[in-house]
């Protein structure tokens, strides 16, 4: 018999460019962090340049079990995919399609795909509903970082520095000089991520006071 | 439309008797609340708290991608930044897991149930 493809796109738009979102979608750190309430830990196996081996251990909103599975993530231009194969066997094909649009803003199409056994057709609906619920819960959760990592580029910050005027108490310059935002992966880190221990969020519970932005 | 922002502001002799200016960042009411707050002032994002009886203020920025370190509220003196779980004392702003890149301490003045700021002290 013929497989089946349960198939879903989800699409959104964001008020920076796309190359705050691509950062964003890449940055394997901020699973543990930003989305601490689904991911309990990440590791990266092996990385180069434009693509990355993935190992992550989750839960999904819907779902009443954890998942882990491995995940290889490359960009290519304008696209990011990512196959992740979970521990249940089903291999997930993600795809997010970048594209700039006028005024610093970006739009995004994501499209997930399993390729599966005929028998699993009758739970399209259930995947789409399962997947629009963690596309929905992670962009809600994504968007304030994307806005904010793009305020603070405005501002003139630097990775591992943080924005000059503030760290030497100096007047804000009447002109800050802003290179173009460019994402240039791999990410650079001085974390666990990349050794056997891979990184775990460091706690289950927190009292959130949120973002003031 | 068209939107003024008006920033309360005091003028204060330092130790050095040099006169510094400070902004009104929040009340001691909205402090008491939950013990700590963020607020932005002059493109300044400033992490406000009590630690062991002290009002202090930090830099509210990371310095490893410029997440808001005072989204979570601190646990046993530590804040946690968001995004990546760098962490910081709340004691001196100083950064327990990368040594070295301490957030910016802020100068601030209570005065009247108020709180004030000197961005540049």
């Amino acid at each position: 018999m013929k497989n089946v493809t349960l198939t879903l796109k989800c699409e959104g738009e964001m008020d920076c460019p796309k190359e705050i979102v691509m950062w964003n979608y890449y940055d394997h750190e901020h699973l543990v962090g930003t989305h601490y309430k689904y991911y309990n830990q990440a590791r990266v196996l092996a990385e180069k340049d434009s693509w990355a081996l993935v190992y992550r251990k989750m839960k999904m909103p819907l779902l009443p079990f954890h998942c882990s599975g491995i995940a290889l993530q490359l960009m290519e231009n304008n696209v990011m995919k990512t196959f992740h194969k979970d521990s249940i066997g089903f291999l997930l094909e993600m795809e997010v399609h970048f594209k700039d649009l006028p005024n610093n803003r970006s739009h995004m199409t994501v499209i997930y795909n399993i390729n599966t056994h005929p028998f699993f057709k009758v739970f399209q609906s259930m995947f789409q509903k399962l997947f629009q619920g963690w596309f929905h819960a992670t962009w809600v959760e994504d968007a304030p970082m994307r806005l904010r990592r793009w305020k603070v580029h405005n501002l003139g910050f630097k990775d591992f520095y943080g924005i000059d005027y503030i760290n030497k108490k100096l007047p804000k310059p009447g002109k800050i000089e802003v290179k173009k935002y460019e994402f240039n992966p791999p990410i650079k880190s001085f974390s666990a991520i990349n050794t056997k221990d891979g990184l775990e969020r460091p706690f289950d519970e927190s009292v959130e006071l949120g973002y003031r932005d | 439309m068209m939107s003024t922002e008006i920033t309360e502001t005091i003028k204060v002799n330092n130790k050095e008797g040099t006169e510094a200016t400070y902004q009104f960042l929040a009340t001691l009411k909205e402090l008491k609340k939950d013990g700590q707050l963020t607020r932005w002032i002059d493109d300044h994002d400033i992490l406000l708290y009590e630690y062991e009886g002290e009002i202090k203020a930090i830099s509210n920025v990371c310095r490893h991608f410029g997440g808001p370190v005072g989204y979570h509220k601190c646990k046993k003196g530590v804040f946690t930044c968001l995004w990546h779980n760098w962490q910081y004392s709340a004691k001196d702003g100083s950064c327990l897991t990368h040594s070295g890149l301490p957030l910016r301490q802020y100068d601030i003045k209570v005065i009247d149930e108020k709180i004030y700021i000197n961005l540049l002290g």
